[in-house]
This record gives C-alpha cells, sequence and structure tokens, in this order.
C-alpha cells in the first residue's frame, strides 16, 4: 500500500434528487414533495496510483469526474467502498489530507486576486506552514522551470488567463503536496500557453516526483503528459491502461487518404482487424483512378471520440 | 491553532482593504448623508416629545449612540453571506474547503484583516469627530478598554450570526431575501438603528436575552458609561451575557455547519 499515493476500491457515490415537475404548479408541489430520486455518480470505481504517477482521468461531460476528484479530495464522502490518499481516508481527515495535495481548477482561481503573486505564495507558504528554506528552494525551482519574472509582483487581476494558469500550477505544487489534482488546466489557453503549463507541469513531477491526477478533455495534454489513462463513462471505469494500448485496444484503427483523379482526397477510418486495406484500395482502383495514397495512424483524440460515442466498446 | 496561519491571514486581508481606499471614502460619505437624516428625524421626536430626556436619554446621548452605531455597524459588517453564496454559486467554495484549515476558522481569519483596516478609517475618525464635536461627553478612561474588549466579543457574535445565516444557504442555494431578513433582524434587535431604551417594555424583555443586543448595544452602552457599566457589577454581567451566547452561536455553528457540509455537492465543473 505505502507505493500507491491514491488508492480507490469499489467505491460508489449516489446523489438523491428530487424529481422535479413542470410548470408553476409543479414548482408549488416541489416545494413539499418528498419525491426523491437516486441517482448514481460514480459506480464501483477502482484505482491505484503509483507515487509519481502522472494519470489521465477522462471522460465525456458528466460522466463523474469531478465527483471522483471531489471524493478524492475529501469534499465528498463515498456512499460506499473505500478511498485512501496518501494512506488516509480523505474525508476523515480532511485537514491533514489538504496539507499534502494541491488542487488547481482551470476555471476558478485559488489566489488572492487584487494582490500581487508573490503575496499568494507567501500566504499560502504561512497556511501550508512551509519551511522557508524549502520555500525559497521552490521558487528557486520555478525560475529555473519558467520565466516568473514578469508575473511574481503582477496582481492576479491583472494578469491574462494564461499567466493566471500558470501561477495557479505554481501555488499548488508550492508546499511540495505528494499528490495534485488538474481539472483541466489548459482550457482556453493558446497554443503556446497549452506548451508552457505542459512542459512545466512535466518538470515538477520530474523534480518532486509529485502525482499527477490530470482530467482535461484536450487530447493534446494526454498525449504530451500520461503513460497511463483511465476513462470513464456513466460513472463506470471502462478503461484503465497505457496510452499505447489504447490505440490497439478497441480495433487497430488506422485512417487512409486517397487522392483520386479528381485531385479530392478521400479519407476512411478502417480496423485492420476486420478489414484489409489493400482489399479497400483495390476496390477504389477499379472505380478511379488513385494518384496518391497516405496512412496515418489513429490520433488518441479519434479513439476517444471513438469510446465517447460508444462505437469501439 | 497556530499564530503563523492565522496572522498571515490577517496580513492578507489588510493588503486587499486597502486596495480599496475609494470603497472606504464612499463609506464615510454614505454614511455623512445617513447621519444627517438621523440629526433632523430625532431633532423632530424630541422637539415633539417636549421634554429633554426621553427613556433616560438626552438628545445629545441619543446623537452619539447612533452616530457610534452607524460607524460600529461599518466596522463589524461583515459579508459572509454573500461570498459565500456566490462562491457556492461559481463553485468557487471548494478551493476554500481545501485549505488546510478548519474552514470555520479560516474564514474568520480571512475577514480579520478588513476589520482591522475598516476600525482605523471608519471608526476612529467618526469617534474622533463626535469626541471633539460634543466636547467629552464621552468619558475617557478605562471605559475605553471595555469598549474594545466588548467589540472584539462583539465581532465574535456577529460572525457566528453571519455564519449560522451563511450555513442554511448552502441548503437554499440563493441567499438575498434570507440575508434582507437577518440585516433588518440584526439592525432592529441589537439597537443600531434605534437604541434598545426606547423600545416598548415587552419587547424590551425578549430583546434583552437575545444575542443581537450583544453586536452593538453592549459596546455602546459601555462606551458611553450608561446602565451601571461604569462599575464593575454594572459591567460584568454584559461581558458574561456575551460570552455565554460566544459560547452557545460558536457550538451551534460548528455542528450546523460540519453537519451540512458533508452535504453539499458543490457546483460545475
Amino acid at each position: 500500500m505505502e507505493d500507491y499515493a491514491l488508492v480507490m476500491k469499489d467505491v460508489c457515490k449516489d446523489f438523491k434528487v428530487l424529481n422535479r415537475h413542470e410548470g408553476l404548479k409543479g414548482s408549488i408541489q416541489d416545494l413539499f414533495s418528498r419525491d426523491y430520486k437516486t441517482i448514481s455518480a460514480v459506480k464501483d470505481v477502482s484505482l491505484n496510483v503509483k507515487r509519481g504517477e502522472i494519470i489521465g482521468y477522462l471522460g465525456p461531460n458528466g460522466a463523474g469526474k469531478s465527483t471522483t476528484i471531489k471524493m478524492m479530495t475529501g469534499v465528498l464522502e463515498p456512499t460506499s467502498g473505500e478511498i485512501l490518499v496518501n494512506g488516509k481516508v480523505p474525508y476523515k481527515n480532511r485537514t491533514e489530507n489538504c496539507e499534502n495535495i494541491g488542487v488547481v481548477f482551470g476555471q476558478r482561481s485559488q489566489l488572492w486576486w487584487s494582490l500581487p503573486l508573490i503575496e499568494s505564495f507567501k500566504l499560502l507558504r504561512d497556511i501550508y506552514m512551509v519551511p522557508k528554506n524549502e520555500y525559497n528552494d521552490m521558487i528557486e525551482l520555478y525560475k529555473s522551470l519558467v520565466d516568473i519574472e514578469p508575473i511574481i509582483n503582477k496582481p492576479v487581476r491583472q494578469m491574462s488567463l494564461g499567466q493566471r494558469t500558470l501561477s495557479d500550477i505554481l501555488a499548488a505544487f508550492l508546499h511540495n503536496p505528494a499528490i495534485v489534482f488538474l481539472d483541466e488546466p489548459t482550457i482556453g489557453l493558446d497554443v503556446s500557453m497549452k506548451d508552457k503549463i505542459r512542459s512545466l507541469i512535466k518538470g515538477l513531477n520530474k523534480e518532486k516526483n509529485t502525482t499527477v491526477i490530470l482530467t482535461t478533455h484536450d487530447m493534446g495534454d494526454v498525449d504530451a503528459l500520461c503513460k497511463r489513462i483511465v476513462i470513464i463513462d456513466k460513472g463506470t471505469k471502462i478503461y484503465d491502461n497505457d496510452i499505447e494500448h489504447l490505440k490497439s485496444y478497441f480495433g487497430s484503427y488506422r485512417t487512409l487518404h486517397m487522392r483520386l483523379a479528381d485531385d479530392t482526397w478521400e479519407s476512411m477510418l478502417i480496423d485492420e482487424k476486420e478489414t484489409d486495406i489493400m482489399d479497400v484500395i483495390m476496390r477504389k482502383q477499379k472505380e478511379t483512378k488513385i494518384k496518391d495514397i497516405r496512412l496515418e495512424e489513429i490520433s488518441t483524440e479519434e479513439v476517444i471520440k471513438k469510446i465517447y460515442e460508444g462505437d469501439a466498446a | 491553532m497556530n499564530p503563523r496561519k492565522l496572522l498571515a491571514l490577517t496580513r492578507a486581508g489588510i493588503m486587499e482593504s486597502l486596495q480599496f481606499r475609494l470603497g472606504t471614502f464612499v463609506t464615510l460619505f454614505a454614511n455623512l448623508i445617513y447621519l444627517v437624516l438621523v440629526y433632523y428625524l430625532w431633532k423632530a421626536i424630541y422637539a415633539s416629545s417636549g421634554v429633554d430626556v426621553v427613556n433616560g436619554m438626552t438628545f445629545t446621548d441619543t446623537m452619539i449612540y447612533l452616530i457610534l452605531a452607524t460607524s460600529l455597524f461599518n466596522f463589524l459588517e461583515m459579508f459572509v453571506v454573500w461570498d459565500m453564496s456566490r462562491s457556492i454559486q461559481s463553485g468557487k467554495i471548494i478551493l476554500d474547503l481545501l485549505k488546510p484549515m478548519k474552514f470555520r476558522r479560516y474564514t474568520f481569519w480571512s475577514y480579520s484583516g478588513s476589520h482591522v483596516v475598516s476600525f482605523f478609517l471608519t471608526f476612529l475618525p467618526t469617534f474622533v469627530v463626535v469626541m471633539i464635536i460634543t466636547h467629552g461627553a464621552i468619558h475617557m478612561g478605562l471605559n475605553l478598554i471595555w469598549f474594545v474588549i466588548a467589540t472584539v466579543f462583539a465581532l465574535l457574535i456577529n460572525f457566528n450570526i453571519e455564519m449560522l445565516v451563511a450555513t442554511v444557504c448552502l441548503y437554499t442555494e440563493s441567499t438575498w431575501g434570507i440575508n434582507i431578513v437577518k440585516e433588518t433582524i440584526v439592525l432592529l434587535l441589537s439597537g443600531a438603528s434605534i437604541p434598545i431604551a426606547f423600545f416598548p417594555d415587552k419587547l424590551k424583555t425578549v430583546v434583552e436575552y437575545m444575542p443581537f443586543r450583544g453586536v452593538y448595544d453592549i459596546p455602546l452602552t459601555i462606551l458611553l458609561q450608561k446602565n451601571g457599566s461604569d462599575t464593575l457589577e454594572g459591567l460584568l454581567p454584559m461581558f458574561l451575557f456575551q460570552l455565554i451566547w460566544i459560547v452557545i452561536l460558536t457550538a451551534a455553528g460548528t455542528l450546523f455547519w460540519n453537519y451540512s457540509v458533508k452535504k453539499i455537492t458543490v457546483n460545475g465543473g
């Protein structure tokens, strides 16, 4: 158990939701209604994450990702099952657990809005009781990874979204937590900023051996950072393995592009387990002349899309 | 409880409040207008009563009381309910819940800095002005120290009331109405809008036992040395009253919060 930063065993989470009725009359009825239905947001999810691992935690909107993250951080209590973060039950030792985790929510900031970034850092240093020398080492490390000079004395409200996200990530790692949860850290950022953020996360993970749980809808993040991905859908875990396996797991898909006689490109996604690519080309050639052929490996994004849409399973 | 964490929060709160200097001046200006209104209103009340002393208070007493109540109100005013409902709706509350401190403690100390600033920028100037204008109607002695202690207690009672109402907002997810009701009740029953001495007897008896009196009426009574608060025998029951309510409200607030926070669902994400 000691080697794992995070252990989840058969974790379920149910929510009780009021059955709402339509219209004004319905709204009035709802005031007194005891008509609840139970929704299970997370069903029997088990997961082990080793120290220093970066895992991509993926799933379509509403799949139960945020609920899982909230249980891991101790904000929500699971209905049943066991969770251990750094060997402790998060919702029972909430304050203690918080000392050992860091969080970044791409759309929200934990920084003090009107103060310069350095003041937020100092405040977090004191709240997390980081010793002075460790704090200074961390700032040195930050300086070696990103150029923080232009933002360190800037009030957070004057920052661009990219600078703010960068600052939030630095703030989450400041107390050297064992696990950092990153929830859509690159949402709304430009290409070059995304790249900067990714290499920062990679650098911090390498230097500090921090476990990172990353949820994102950007497959670029996944390709750049994660060796292992976990996918959940409708509250159930449907995939948990290496990113390389993912492509072959749901069929060996490749994209075939053909340039036809009229110079237009035709593309099709082919599962090589079921269809022979040569057959397709030969069949096409009987119809028209093929000027050029290109074969492409399927991108992670396309695989994930197929999984979310339920084609592949 | 580690002072380093707490003082860091106070320090940040002071710096944040100082960013909004303009707001402080606007508050002072708004108070001025309010006080002009109060002045003429009570002048009319005293004129129509035909006597100099109404319910044991002279016109000057009443004015000093109400002016200081207003500035005390600005000093004690917290926006816990507003801020919390906003952070519940935006889901930002999760970031505060994930700080390695008890949420209530974290909230209290986050606000402490702004109280320090408003004490120096709104309460103290008003106090000095009142002192100069009334030429020594306010006694300068030990009562100032008792007043400061009573004000700190008042701050704690007020925070606890705010937190209780804010916790209710976890369930309702809407705040406006609840907060208006709370503000009206506190302002009326605490003696901030009308001195409690003016209340009808039956209402006065009820209000005497409620916590709201501990927020404005007790500190001001002590400052103005009314109701026997210039003696230790008169002072002790008032402090005891405040302390008992602090204990009750803190215990109730903590239990209610701990129970409620387990039930919350954090929006979005």
